[in-house]
């Protein structure tokens, strides 16, 4: 099927399978189409159907709310075209001339899934074929048995690699969480779309930084302190990461954010932010090399930083409060530059 | 500015304008509140005449917006920063400079702003009309005619 585009930067056009979404099919072929959750919660991906015709697989995708479908308004994350369409975009399209990996379409198998908390889970996903990352960037991921899609950053840092490693926090009535906390998993196949997101890290920034992650939202940091502490990058720079879940029960990646301190010699700090139980003392042979805070994590970034940012680059990730609460300091405390402050957006 | 004309029969002629005879410029002038209600760097949302608005305290004046993001419609009441003249919506980060109008960050559009002015202690807004954005043609400019083709 033939999709044209009517975008601010001209017109263009990309084909797209059987089944596919138009938004998946656009970014495989390396068009800049406008995204951010891939997964029908943002509405960042609103365009225009012109022309043609489109099915909606999950038409209570709570971005629908957010466009208008009267006029024809669609998300190209939940729409496959039935035949050849026009798109109007409202943004610039062209094709990506990056030499990033595009996005693709991957099988997996899941490997090695264990909890990490009572409600958090870690699992690896055996790819059918190796796929290059930015470290930040996440993976759409859609299981046979489940509807929907769920979009989740990678763990694990490394480029080629056909191992990938998610998180994943246990929601009330959450399908896919149910899903994946209540069956046995191991072995059981999914499709993998990606990489996607825009927040990533790279060794060649020459910046320190500062993370501020709530619970499953840490994945990304992760992968980002992978990548910095494998190229050596807190010789130079500095690194601030605060953590925040509720008590010191919920805390998990312990072992691995401690042995990324301890690599670092100094140059990077650790701070877990607890928010509903406050920690005895500051450190805890519990938490080798961290150390421990009680509050919303955003305050005790604040709190801990005020009078120590610098030139920086701010990750932010996780839950919707939590992500508003850091960019605020980011921006009026931290009085970071609009684009060394990288998230994306899921709601 | 405010239809001269509207709702006042025959207009005068134009030379005869005073102050006094301007009666719906003048009672398109609404004061919002006292200057000293919205504090420095800080955002306030009024209802004028069922008119919802938003209003920054810059430091160095006041600007009257419409009270969403051009953006994406977000509620800038609540999801505006103002620090050091700059309101940035922490959603997407569009930004704009309040004394300059400049736009900054990853913003594409202006941001509509009603006049301003502080009168004996007081703050007014020129509402002669509800700015708002078209967010479905997605530009402001006539000239441009995306999305108007169908």
């Amino acid at each position: 099927m033939n999709i044209n585009v009517l975008s601010k930067a001209g017109e263009t056009s990309f084909t797209c399978e059987e089944g596919e979404t138009l938004l998946f099919a656009g970014l495989r072929q390396g068009l800049t189409l406008p995204y951010e959750c891939a997964t029908g919660t943002c509405g960042t991906c609103r365009a225009r159907l012109a022309g043609g015709e489109v099915e909606i697989p999950w038409p209570d995708a709570p971005a629908f709310a957010k466009i208008k479908r009267e006029k024809g308004d669609i998300l190209m994350c939940q729409c496959r075209p039935r035949g050849d369409c026009d798109l109007k975009i409202p943004a610039n399209v062209t094709k990506s001339v990056t030499d990033d990996a595009l996005p693709a379409h991957r099988k997996g198998i899941v490997k090695a899934p264990r909890r990490l908390t009572h409600d958090v889970m870690h699992f690896e996903i055996q790819l059918s074929s190796p796929m290059s990352f930015k470290a930040g960037q996440f993976v759409v991921i859609e299981a046979k048995d489940v509807p929907g899609r769920r979009a989740y950053s990678m763990v694990n840092y490394q480029t080629g690699t056909q191992t990938i490693s998610l998180v994943v926090k246990r929601k009330p009535g959450g399908g896919f969480s149910d899903w994946l906390f209540e069956g046995n998993i191991e072995g059981e196949a999914l499709e993998v779309f990606g990489p996607l997101g825009q927040a990533t890290f790279q060794a060649e920034e020459d910046k320190d930084m500062i993370c501020i992650a709530g619970g499953s939202g840490i994945a990304g940091m992760m992968s980002i302190l992978e990548c910095a502490t494998s190229s050596n990058y807190f010789d130079n720079h500095k690194g601030h990461v605060f953590f925040g879940v509720r008590s010191p029960a919920d805390a998990f990646y312990v072992e691995e954010l401690s042995r990324y301190v301890a690599a670092a010699k100094g140059g990077l700090e650790v701070t877990l932010a607890f928010s509903h139980q406050p920690p005895a003392s500051s450190s805890d042979d519990a938490f080798p090399g961290l150390t421990l805070a009680a509050g919303m994590v955003h305050e005790v970034a604040a709190k801990t930083m005020a009078g120590r940012y610098g030139d920086m680059i701010g990750y932010v990730a996780g839950p919707t409060p939590m992500v508003d609460g850091a960019i605020r300091v980011l921006i009026t405390e931290a009085a970071l530059a609009r684009d060394c402050i990288r998230y994306d957006k899921f709601a | 500015m405010a239809d001269l004309t509207s709702g006042k029969g025959k207009p005068p002629a134009l030379s005869t304008y005073s102050a006094s005879q301007i009666g719906t410029n003048i009672m398109s002038w609404k004061r919002i509140c006292g200057s000293g209600d919205i504090a420095v760097n800080s955002l306030e949302k009024f209802n004028v005449d069922g008119i919802d608005i938003v209003v920054a305290n810059y430091g160095d004046g006041f600007r009257a917006f419409p009270p969403v993001c051009p953006h994406m419609e977000e509620p800038l009441a609540e999801t505006g920063v103002l620090v050091r003249c700059v309101l940035t919506c922490t959603k997407h980060l569009w930004a704009w400079d309040l004394k300059t109008l400049e736009l900054r960050g990853p913003a594409e559009k202006p941001l509509k702003t009603y006049e301003m002015k502080e009168e004996g202690g007081d703050i007014f807004a020129f509402i002669d009309q509800e700015l708002v954005y078209d967010f479905d043609e997605e530009a402001d400019d006539p000239d441009d005619d995306f999305f108007s083709k169908s």
